[in-house]
C-alpha cells in the first residue's frame, strides 16, 4: 500500500516536472481507444459476424481514410527508391558526387517513410478484420499462400533496406560500391513484388478469377492473375515514380521558398529541377498504361467499363482531366521558368515558342474537359437539340479527348527538350540534317495525331479504339524513342553559350513545385475512388455482394471532399517525416556541403558541361 | 441545409483560411499550408458543381405472385427491371441512339421468338457471329453480352420472363409470356422454357 502510494507521488511530481505533457497525452489516447470497446461488444451476438461498424465516422470512411493513407505512403516508398537508385548509378558512372549526394538524401526520406508505411498498413489490416471479417476470411482463404510471401518479402525489404543506408558511407570505394549499387538493385527489386503481391488483392475484387479445384497455391496463382493485375501493375509502378518525383520536387520548392542562403537556394532549385524532371518523366507514359488499364475493364466486363466511363462516374473523368491539364500546364511551366530565369538573356529568345506552347496546352485542355453530355434544362436541351451542344459536342467523344491527350504528351516532351537544348550550340557537322529530321518527325506526329483523330468521327468504334487509338499512342512513343537518342547525341558534343545559373527562380517556382505534386495525389485519391466505384455494390465483383448499409459509392462532390481531405492528411504526414529526417542536420549546423559539390551553373539530368563538378 | 451546400460551405471556409494565410502570415510553411487549402478547397468546390450520383444498389422488384394478374402487369415489372437491375440500358437502346454500343432492341419481340430471348439471356454465346471484315477465314465474334442469369446481375427466371414480357410488348406483339409460368418460391419449377441455370459462386469467372 504504501510502495503504491509512493508511485503516485511520483506521478504526481512528474505532473509538475518537464515531462508533465505525457500523462495528458496517455489520456488523449486512452479516450481516442474507447470505441474499441464497442467492437468487442458486437462480437457477443448470435452466428457469424459480417460486418461491424464505428459511431461517427462510420467503418467505410475510416478504412478509406487509412487505406488511402497507406496506399500513398506505399506509392512514394517503392517510387523513390527507383531513381534514388538510378542517381546513385548516373553519379557512380559520370563520377558526379552531387548525385551520390542526392540519392542519399533521397534514401533518408525512405527511411523515415519506410516505417510509417508499415504502420498504416498494420492499422489497415487490423481495421479490414474488425469491420470486414466475412470478406477477410473469404480473401484470406483464396490468398493464404500469397500473405506468406509477402511477409518473406518484407523481411527481406527490411534488411536491404538497412543495409542500402546504413552502409552507404561504408561502402563508397570500388568493390564495395558496386556492392552497394546491386544492393540498390535488389531493394528495388523487392519493392516491385511487395507492390505487385497487394496489387492482386485488389485487382482479384474488381476482376475475380476464382477456381474451386486444385491445391492452395493453384487457387492463390488463378487469383493472382486475374484479368487486371498487369495493367494495374504497369500503371502503379509508373504512378508512383511521378508521386515520388513530384514530392521529392515539393519537398525542395519548400526548402528552395525558405532557403536562407545562396548555397541553399542553388541546392534546392536543382533539387527541385531533378524531381520535376522525373515526375514528367514518368507522367508521359503514365496515360498509355492508364489507357491500357481501361481497355483490359472493358475486355473483361463492358458493364464495368460503361460504369466507368459512361455511367454514374463519367463526370469524375471531367475531374481527371482538369487535374492532368493542370499538371501538364504546371510541369511546363516550372520548365519555362527554369529556362527564362536560369539561362541569362533567353527571355525574349524563348517567348514565342512558350506562349505557343502555353496556347495549345490551354486549347487541349478545353477539348479534355468538355463533358459528353452537358447537364442542360429540358428548355436548353430542346434548343440545343438533345443534351450534346451542337458544336461542343463534337468535343466531348473519346476520339477528341485521345487526340488532345496525345498532343499535350508531344508538346510536354517538346517543352522538356527545348529546356535540354536551351543555352547551348551544336558543332556536329550534321547537326543540320538532325535538326531538320527532329522538325520533321515531330509537325508529321502532331499532323498524324490530328488526322487519325478526325477520322475516329467516321469509322466503327471498334476500330477506333483498336487501330486509332493505339496508333496515335505508337507516333507518340516513336517520337520519343527518335528525339531523346539524337538530342542526346547532338548535345555530347555541343557548346555551352550560356551557362546556366541556379539558385534565381522567382517564388512562384516553388509554388509549382507544390502544386505539382498536390495535383498527383488528389489525382491518385481519384482513380483509387473511381477503381473501387467500378465495383458498385460488390466486395468482389460478381462473386462477394456488399450486404453493409455502405453498399452504395457516394457522390462525386461527397467522395471529392474526403479525397481533399487524404490528400491533406497525406502532405502532413509528409511533411512531418521530412521533419523528422532532416532534424538531425539542422542540429548539425544545417546545410554544411562541400562548396566543389554544388552544381552552380550545370543543369540536371538534362545535360550541361558536368566536368566542373567531377569527383 | 443539404449535405452538398454543408460541403461547399466548408470547402468556402477552407479557401477563405488558405487566401487569409497567404494575405497575412508571413512564415513560409504556413504560407505553402495556405496554398494547398487554396488548391484542395477549390478542387472539393469543382468536384460539388458537377451532376451528384451516387450509385445505389439496384432496387430488388418484388414479386407477389398473387398480385400479377395478367402479362401486362409482368412487362410493367420487366420494364422496371431493364432499367435497373437488369442494367440493360448501360449498353442497349430502345430506338435508335449515338451513344449505345449494342443493338437497338426496338421491335426485337417481334423478330425474335421467346426461347431464342430466353436463350440470348442465358446462353450468349450459344448463337455466335462470324467476322468476314478481314482477309482469311472469318474469325468467331464472340459476344460481349453478359450472362444475365449469373452474377453480377444474376436476373431470376421470374425476372427474366417479365424482361422478354417487357421486349414484346414494347414491340408491338402479343405477349406470349404468362403470369401462370411464374416460379412461386419453394415450389418446383414448371416452365415451358429452360431454366436459368444457378452458378455458385465460386465457380470461375471466364477471362
Amino acid at each position: 500500500m504504501r510502495h503504491q502510494g509512493g508511485m503516485i507521488q511520483r506521478l504526481l511530481r512528474a505532473l509538475d516536472g518537464p515531462g508533465r505533457w505525457l500523462p495528458g497525452l496517455l489520456l488523449g489516447a486512452g479516450i481516442l481507444a474507447l470505441p474499441s470497446l464497442g467492437f468487442a461488444a458486437e462480437g457477443t451476438q448470435a452466428g457469424p459476424t459480417e460486418y461491424r461498424d464505428i459511431p461517427g465516422i462510420g467503418s467505410r470512411n475510416l478504412v478509406w481514410i487509412i487505406a488511402q493513407l497507406h496506399l500513398l505512403l506505399a506509392g512514394f516508398v517503392l517510387g523513390v527508391p527507383i531513381f534514388a537508385w538510378l542517381c546513385e548509378v548516373v553519379g557512380w558512372k559520370g563520377g558526379e558526387k552531387r548525385y551520390d549526394k542526392l540519392a542519399k538524401e533521397f534514401t533518408k526520406l525512405l527511411t523515415s517513410a519506410y516505417a510509417t508505411t508499415a504502420l498504416f498498413g498494420g492499422i489497415l489490416l487490423f481495421l479490414l478484420i474488425a469491420f470486414y471479417p466475412k470478406l477477410m476470411n473469404y480473401l484470406t482463404d483464396i490468398f493464404f499462400p500469397s500473405f506468406i510471401f509477402y511477409c518473406i518479402l518484407f523481411l527481406l525489404e527490411t534488411a536491404t533496406l538497412y543495409l542500402y543506408w546504413y552502409g552507404w558511407d561504408a561502402m563508397q570505394d570500388g568493390n564495395k560500391k558496386t556492392f552497394h549499387i546491386f544492393l540498390g538493385f535488389l531493394l528495388n527489386f523487392f519493392a516491385f513484388f511487395i507492390m505487385i503481391v497487394p496489387n492482386s488483392w485488389a485487382t482479384f475484387q474488381a476482376s475475380p478469377v476464382v477456381i474451386a479445384e486444385g491445391t492452395d497455391l493453384q487457387r492463390a496463382w488463378a487469383a493472382t492473375w486475374n484479368p487486371t493485375w498487369w495493367p494495374v501493375n504497369i500503371h502503379r509502378l509508373i504512378a508512383n515514380v511521378v508521386l515520388g518525383g513530384y514530392i521529392c520536387g515539393a519537398y525542395a520548392g519548400i526548402r528552395y521558398l525558405s532557403a536562407r542562403n545562396a548555397e541553399e537556394r542553388d541546392h534546392y532549385d536543382w533539387m527541385g529541377y531533378v524531381g520535376n524532371f522525373i515526375g514528367v518523366f514518368g507522367l508521359l507514359p503514365l496515360p498509355f498504361a492508364g489507357y491500357w488499364l481501361m481497355r483490359e475493364i472493358y475486355q473483361y466486363n463492358q458493364q464495368m467499363g460503361i460504369t466507368l466511363m459512361g455511367g454514374f462516374l463519367s463526370w469524375l473523368f471531367i475531374l481527371q482531366a482538369m487535374l492532368i491539364g493542370v499538371l501538364f500546364l504546371g510541369s511546363n511551366y516550372y520548365f519555362w521558368l527554369g529556362i527564362t530565369h536560369r539561362i541569362p538573356g533567353s527571355e525574349m529568345k524563348y517567348r514565342k515558342p512558350i506562349m505557343t506552347m502555353l496556347i495549345i496546352l490551354l486549347l487541349c485542355l478545353g477539348v479534355w474537359m468538355t463533358p459528353h453530355s452537358l447537364v442542360a434544362s429540358l428548355e436548353e436541351a430542346r434548343k440545343m437539340g438533345g443534351t450534346h451542344h451542337p458544336l461542343l459536342g463534337v468535343f466531348g467523344v473519346m476520339s477528341a479527348k485521345m487526340t488532345v491527350a496525345n498532343l499535350m504528351i508531344l508538346v510536354t516532351f517538346m517543352s522538356f527538350i527545348m529546356y535540354w537544348r536551351a543555352g547551348k550550340q551544336e558543332t556536329a557537322t550534321w547537326a543540320k540534317v538532325a535538326r531538320s529530321v527532329m522538325g520533321g518527325v515531330l509537325v508529321l506526329a502532331g499532323i498524324a495525331v490530328i488526322v487519325l483523330g478526325v477520322w475516329g468521327y467516321f469509322v466503327p468504334a471498334i476500330i477506333r479504339i483498336n487501330y486509332f487509338s493505339t496508333s496515335q499512342v505508337l507516333i507518340v512513343l516513336f517520337v520519343m524513342l527518335t528525339i531523346t537518342p539524337l538530342t542526346a547525341l547532338l548535345l555530347k558534343s555541343a557548346k555551352t553559350t550560356t551557362e546556366m545559373v541556379w539558385g534565381r527562380m522567382p517564388p512562384r517556382a516553388g509554388y509549382a513545385l507544390v502544386l505539382n505534386s498536390v495535383m498527383v495525389i488528389l489525382l491518385m485519391t481519384l482513380m483509387g475512388y473511381a477503381r473501387s466505384s467500378s465495383r458498385v455494390h460488390w466486395h468482389i465483383y460478381g462473386v462477394m455482394r456488399d450486404s453493409s448499409q455502405y453498399a452504395f459509392s457516394p457522390a462525386l462532390g461527397y467522395a471529392a471532399a474526403f479525397m481533399a481531405l487524404n490528400t491533406f492528411l497525406f502532405c502532413m504526414l509528409v511533411a512531418f517525416i521530412f521533419w523528422v529526417a532532416t532534424m538531425g542536420d539542422k542540429a548539425k549546423g544545417g546545410h554544411t556541403s562541400d562548396k566543389a559539390e554544388l552544381p552552380h551553373g550545370i543543369p540536371a539530368m538534362a545535360g550541361g558541361a558536368p566536368d566542373r563538378d567531377r569527383a | 441545409m443539404s449535405e452538398v451546400a454543408m460541403l461547399q460551405l466548408i470547402g468556402l471556409l477552407v479557401v477563405c483560411t488558405g487566401i487569409s494565410i497567404l494575405l497575412f502570415i508571413r512564415a513560409q510553411f504556413a504560407r505553402v499550408i495556405g496554398f494547398v487549402a487554396i488548391v484542395l478547397g477549390l478542387f472539393s468546390l469543382v468536384a460539388l458543381a458537377v451532376p451528384q450520383m451516387a450509385s445505389l444498389p439496384p432496387a430488388e422488384e418484388k414479386f407477389d405472385i398473387a398480385t400479377v394478374k395478367t402479362p401486362t402487369d409482368m412487362a410493367a415489372i420487366g420494364q422496371k427491371i431493364f432499367f435497373s437491375k437488369g442494367q440493360c440500358a448501360l449498353c442497349h437502346s430502345i430506338g435508335p441512339s449515338e451513344s449505345a454500343r449494342c443493338p437497338d432492341l426496338k421491335g426485337i419481340g417481334a423478330k425474335l421468338s421467346r426461347e431464342f430471348i430466353f436463350e440470348s439471356l442465358t446462353q450468349p454465346q450459344a448463337y455466335i457471329y462470324l467476322d468476314y471484315r478481314h482477309e482469311g477465314p472469318p474469325k468467331e465474334y464472340p459476344a460481349r453480352m453478359p450472362y444475365i442469369n449469373k452474377n453480377p446481375i444474376g436476373l431470376s427466371k421470374n425476372e427474366i420472363l417479365s424482361v422478354i414480357a417487357f421486349l414484346q410488348q414494347m414491340s408491338g406483339e402479343p405477349i406470349s409470356v404468362s403470369p401462370s409460368e411464374l416460379e412461386v418460391p419453394g415450389q418446383s419449377p414448371a416452365a415451358p422454357v429452360k431454366a436459368a441455370v444457378e452458378v455458385p459462386v465460386t465457380v470461375a469467372h471466364a477471362r
